[in-house]
């Protein structure tokens, strides 16, 4: 049985090193955390690790926090949110989901979009198509206010009936002028949806 | 920042042998979980594994879509597994899990976490390879069917028909085991 | 097991897809294999692989397209030609100008994932023309945050950019996706 000093001892040696070795993961971050925080957020990168989840992303929105000045706590939060929402679209995408889906996807669904109408897409599309720019697009749409239903209605009909990114990006433009001008954000996107024409043959369902 | 699969792809395509270090390191793990299911224990599953990936990088340049590499290479252990030969199941050492979640398992039910991980092991390697391979790609790593018809070149019906037959067939080994 | 259902599916399904780790060693036994193809490919002497990539891009101009707080959301004209050595050094990176109207300001940067959200980046500091700020900088493909950063303090979104969704430190960004015109 260790003695209460030497265990004491010992709790303050491994602090220490854990301390020191997550100032050393990245020297992006470096002493310009406190350390818990460090501590917290090589914690939640060596899970997402774990998980098979990219991690830079992660390490991207702790380099954002410390740019805008955010404090430690709130950094953790915002990278352990995000974390989640990574592991909840890896889940829902599939093996085949690249990392830059995953990210879109943890985008859209920060934005409040259900991961699973993500995987329904996903399923969807297959290998065909990326769908980094229609979740980013759904992403946007949401953020403006466009309910999440019509949202996802109109992503997958544009995807479906074969749109290409460029079709995407002015689909966006289209749309976020049209709510800048006054209209509801529903109906903007359900009629903006039905404007681009079916370049290519509509994917097929399972 | 994080090199996309393009353009690691890319970069061992002009000789940055590393580069595809960054590529094994990406996918070992995902489809090291795909190949120890379907041949049923670790060691040839690392074999086929390697042989994947030594494949693919000798074919990179054949890789036509390099930002789905990863699907590409998938297929390419899919034929791997296909060719392996019948499944060996070595006890012990077949399921290689996260220590973490084994040990949270372990500690809340820890003699039936194992029977119960016994049971589906011994199920899984008494489907026929076509059906083990439908029921992984479906449920397991979560494809769609058109997903995977095109990765395994078999039609969607006849995919339909492989699922529905190993879960019949799990049905039936699972309910003997509980029974006997 | 007395039953089998949904549940029973899931929890079959739940157990299978816990992930498998491979330890370091893996890597290294794969590495050596592919050094060895490498090796045994240049003492061959074959320059490339089957002449198949040898691709780099060349961009039409911009300007014409951001005619009003643009950002680049990027679509390329690509030209093939055979790259420098050294152009893939580092990950594909494409150029993509960012375009703010912003005639009050003093200075105009570009903050980013791409480079670190670094505000003290040269390279992504806008010039003025007459109240539009632009910059070109080349970034690597694949899907990014930014912001503009206006008088060294005031954060803004690019108006005429998808909006990022996690603004979870209350400052606005933008989401840039980036084609890989090596693909």
């Amino acid at each position: 049985m260790t003695s209460r000093p030497i265990r004491g001892l010992m709790v303050i040696a491994l602090s220490s090193a854990a301390l020191a070795g997550a100032g050393a993961q990245d020297p992006r971050i470096g002493n310009r955390l406190d350390a818990p925080s460090r501590v917290a957020i090589t914690a939640l990168l060596d899970s997402a690790r774990a998980q098979g989840l990219p991690v830079e992303p992660l390490m991207e929105k702790a380099l954002q926090g410390l740019a805008v000045g955010a404090d430690g706590p709130r950094i953790v939060a915002a990278v352990r949110s995000l974390s989640v929402e990574m592991a909840s679209a890896h889940r829902e995408l599939g093996t085949i989901a690249t990392v830059d889906e995953i990210k879109a996807a943890a985008s859209a669904m920060h934005a409040g979009v259900p991961a699973v109408e993500l995987g329904k897409m996903k399923k969807q599309s297959g290998l065909r198509r990326s769908l980094t720019l229609p979740f980013t697009v759904l992403a946007d749409l949401v953020s403006r206010g466009v309910p999440v239903e019509a949202g996802v209605n109109a992503i997958r009909s544009l995807v479906g009936a074969g749109a290409k990114d460029a079709d995407l990006n002015k689909f966006q433009r289209n749309v976020s002028v049209d709510i800048e001008q006054g209209a509801p954000p529903a109906a903007a996107a359900e009629t903006r949806a039905k404007a681009l024409p079916a370049t290519t043959k509509p994917e097929e369902q399972d | 920042m994080e090199s996309s699969d393009a353009a690691l792809v890319t970069r061992v395509l002009h000789g940055d042998v590393n580069a595809y270090g960054a590529l094994v390191s990406r996918y070992r793990d995902r489809y090291a979980r795909y190949a120890v299911h379907m041949l049923g224990n670790r060691e040839d599953a690392e074999e086929a594994l390697q042989d994947a990936f030594t494949r693919a990088y000798r074919s990179l340049a054949r890789c036509e879509e390099p930002e789905r590499f990863g699907a590409w290479l998938f297929r390419i252990l899919l034929n791997r597994c296909r060719t392996s030969g019948a499944r060996r199941v070595r006890r012990g050492q077949t399921f290689v899990h996260d220590e973490g979640a084994l040990m949270k398992a372990s500690q809340e039910h820890p003699a039936e976490q194992t029977m119960w991980r016994e049971e589906i092991e011994r199920a899984i390697g008494e489907l026929s390879a076509d059906q083990r391979e439908a029921f992984l790609l479906k449920y397991v790593e979560d494809l769609g069917y058109d997903e995977m018809a095109e990765i395994t070149g078999v039609g969607v019906s006849a995919l339909k028909m492989r699922v529905m037959r190993a879960c019949d067939r799990l049905r039936t080994l699972l309910r003997e085991v509980h029974s006997g | 097991m007395a039953e089998w259902g949904r549940t029973t599916l899931e929890l079959i399904v739940g157990e299978l897809q816990q992930p498998v780790r491979l330890d370091a060693s893996f890597e290294r036994r794969v590495m050596v294999r592919v050094r060895r193809l490498h090796a045994q490919r240049r003492r061959r002497g074959v320059a490339s692989w089957l002449g198949v990539v040898s691709r780099v891009t060349h961009h039409p101009g911009w300007a014409a397209a951001l005619a009003a707080g643009i950002v680049a959301i990027v679509t390329l004209g690509v030209m093939r030609t055979r790259p420098a050595p050294t152009a893939l050094a580092g990950a594909p990176r494409e150029p993509v100008q960012f375009v703010l109207v912003r005639p009050d300001a003093r200075s105009v940067a570009v903050v980013g994932d791409f480079n670190d959200w670094g505000l003290n980046d040269s390279a992504l500091v806008a010039t003025n023309h007459q109240g539009v700020w632009s910059v070109t900088a080349p970034v690597p493909a694949g899907v990014h945050r930014y912001a503009f950063v206006v008088n060294g303090k005031e954060w803004v979104a690019d108006p005429s950019a998808p909006r990022s969704a996690g603004d979870d430190f209350g400052m606005p960004s933008s989401a840039l996706v980036v084609e890989d015109s090596t693909k």
